[in-house]
């Protein structure tokens, strides 16, 4: 996964902000490449502050990388709908995958395969021949009670996104069950879910 | 290029060394930096943070927030300056709460996957699987972490019942030479966990003594030929099925056949099937269950039984376990209809571990078979040794010895005897894994039969050859 990371961040183009923007932008791509990830999240999160537009994405592929993945959701935006790049995609479904949302990581993960190189591609395969693996049984009731609390969680926190997405997840989950296991329970708590624009 | 040179200039500088000042202040740029430090410190991230702090003092001189909550970062508490030291101190005290705590301190502070791998162990040893797994999987990207990182995934996933997702983990452990041993044992064993489980075995060997020809049969009147050897070959298989996973009912099916080449009179055959409930809990655990047995014998019917069987174990240092099996018999044919009958037995064993995978143990069986006949009823008991050792990631070794003594109720008025018997048997079987789910199998069985009538000593030898395929879904 470093690999492709640094592939995204390698690949930087500096049009989106102002010259300061870049010039972090830069040097957040530089220590990204070293493996001083605290850094280079400093560094994209100023870009982003002076106004580059592609730095919160950067910076959330780098929180990915510090083992944070809920920031990284967070800083995504959410994980509904597509983004133009499937390495930035690959990274979004691994901050799902690692906050335990497996539905919403092979959806991701579904559309990075035809986009992505070869490695990142066998990655992506690999990834969710894993996911339907946990997922291949009826998901339990007390793993849906787990993502509704998650929910709840997020929810009193303030973290609308990581809110929707986990009770999304576990409407998903309760779908696969044929008592659909509170799943208008799930479903309200889910409509901001997926759906939340971007910062 | 103001990020770039500072970034350049920080990245050598002792992060509590005094702040020097940009050569051109930069005002809006450091307030960035401060806004970033605050957020990173707000997410426990000290290294960004006091990386942002420093950035943003030495941007703007007047910033004296910046300064000040840098020099707060350096005033912390030692312990903070270095929690992955502490959380493996705690580790070492099995302190795993406090240890995954600190690591993941160290993670957050530096994103160190070592940290992330540590604080997952911790996090499995607590029993809280949902917070280790992503800990692990963070890991599992560190080439250097990947095999112990997708071992512990793996223990997540056989704790989390997803049997062949752990035996895939535990396969791919195995590559590393410190897991191998452990780590293709326990993808055996998590194929064998999982909710369908199936087993074939095809073999081939020799029986030195198929018709249990006495060791001195030319010295006893009636008793033909001592010429018994033979050829084998035989197939197996079972299925199990456990719908809600290792606690919870059961269903087992097997069958068997064992070929002589020559002596056809003597092939053996059976099918069972049978069903029943096994719960677990932290060590201990209960099954109990029916089944049903048919035997052939030289191609024709032998025995229909019915067996109920209970058992349970209980791990405290040596794990001790006991069953109990009644069996209700009913041979097929008129002339041995006289060893029906009802069959008790009981066995309690005591197993000590050592190594990966490997144990001894001690084990004492009782049988009684109460037939029609009283000569046909007999009371056996003895112990018997059991070894299983792990001698290399693909390879195991299980040995077994025995002694029991069976006394008959009553004299045989044929033999003029009242038979008493003792039985030496001894196993030795070695296996070697040839690829995830096939193994190759080759064992040694030895017997020796010593008896108060001379016509039931006999010895055998019987080597064998064969591969297990086993499948676990």
């Amino acid at each position: 996964m470093t690999a492709a990371a640094l592939l995204i961040l390698s690949g930087l183009t500096l049009t989106a902000g102002g010259a300061g923007a870049d010039e972090h932008l830069l040097a957040g791509a530089q220590r990204f490449r070293e493996a001083h990830y605290p850094e280079a999240l400093v560094e994209f999160r100023v870009a982003q502050r002076l106004g580059s537009g592609e730095a919160a994405r950067y910076a959330a592929v780098t929180l990915v990388k510090l083992g944070r993945p809920e920031e990284a959701i967070e800083a995504f935006g959410g994980l509904a709908g597509q983004e133009p790049d499937a390495l930035i995609d690959y990274h979004r479904a691994v901050a799902a995958f690692d906050a335990r949302l497996y539905l919403a990581a092979d959806r991701i993960l579904a559309t990075v395969a035809d986009r992505a190189g070869p490695r990142v591609g066998a990655e992506a395969a690999r990834m969710r021949a894993e996911i339907a693996a946990t997922l291949k049984a009826e998901p339990a009731p007390a793993a849906i009670d787990w993502y509704l609390r998650r929910c709840a969680e997020q929810r009193a926190q303030g973290r609308a996104i990581l809110a929707a997405a986990y009770c999304e997840e576990a409407a998903g989950l309760s779908a696969r069950r044929p008592d659909h296991y509170r799943r208008a329970e799930a479903l309200r708590g889910a409509p901001a879910a997926g759906r939340g624009a971007k910062p | 290029m103001t990020g770039a040179i500072l970034a350049l200039i920080l990245g050598a500088a002792d992060p509590c060394a005094p702040v020097l000042p940009a050569a051109v202040p930069a005002p809006a740029e450091a307030a960035a930096y401060r806004a970033a430090g605050d957020e990173e410190r707000a997410a426990g991230d000290r290294e960004g943070a006091s990386f942002a702090y420093r950035a943003a003092a030495a941007l703007d001189p007047a910033d004296a927030a910046s300064r000040e909550r840098l020099r707060a970062l350096c005033l912390a508490p030692a312990p903070r300056a270095d929690p992955f030291e502490a959380g493996l101190r705690r580790m070492e005290a099995h302190d795993w709460r406090a240890a995954a705590e600190s690591f993941g301190e160290a993670r957050r502070a530096t994103g160190d996957r070592s940290a992330a791998l540590l604080e997952g162990i911790c996090r499995y040893n607590l029993g809280e699987e949902a917070e280790a797994a992503p800990l692990l999987r963070a890991a599992e990207a560190q080439p250097e972490h990947r095999d112990l990182a997708r071992f512990y995934l793996g223990l997540v996933a056989l704790r989390e019942g997803a049997a062949p997702r752990a035996a895939e983990l535990f396969a791919q452990a195995a590559a590393s030479p410190e897991l191998a041993s452990l780590a293709s044992d326990l993808s055996r064993l998590a194929r064998q966990d999982s909710g369908l489980v199936l087993t074939l075995l095809g073999e081939t060997g020799f029986d030195s003594n198929v018709t249990q020809a006495p060791r001195n049969a030319a010295a006893i009147p009636g008793v033909a030929g001592t010429t018994s050897g033979d050829g084998l070959y035989g197939f197996a298989g079972s299925a199990l099925y456990r719908p809600l996973g290792r606690d919870g009912p059961f269903l087992r099916a097997s069958g068997f056949a064992r070929q002589q080449l020559q002596l056809g009179s003597y092939d053996f055959a059976g099918l069972e099937a049978g069903a029943g409930w096994q719960a677990t809990r932290d060590g201990a655990g209960a099954q109990g269950g029916y089944d049903f047995l048919y035997r052939t014998f030289g191609g024709r019917p032998f025995l229909a039984a019915h067996r109920f069987s209970a058992g349970a174990w209980l791990t405290a240092g040596l794990t001790w376990s006991a069953r109990y099996a009644l069996q209700l018999e009913n041979y097929q044919s008129s002339n041995i209809s006289g060893f029906s009958g009802t069959v008790h037995s009981a066995e309690l064993r005591a197993a000590l571990p050592f190594g990966p995978g490997g144990w001894l143990a001690a084990v004492y069986g009782l049988t009684r078979d109460a037939a029609k006949l009283g000569i046909a009823s007999y009371t056996e008991q003895g112990p018997r040794l059991e070894l299983r050792s792990v001698l290399g990631p693909r390879l195991r070794l299980g040995a077994s010895a025995g002694l029991s003594f069976r006394s008959y109720d009553d004299l045989d008025p044929v033999l003029g005897v009242r038979r008493k018997d003792r039985y030496l048997t001894a196993t030795l079987t070695g296996e070697y894994d040839l690829a995830p789910g096939w193994t190759a199998r080759a064992s040694l069985q030895g017997f020796r039969a010593l008896s108060s009538s001379p016509a039931f000593e006999y010895d055998k030898l019987v080597p064998t050859v064969g591969v297990v395929w086993q499948k676990g879904l």
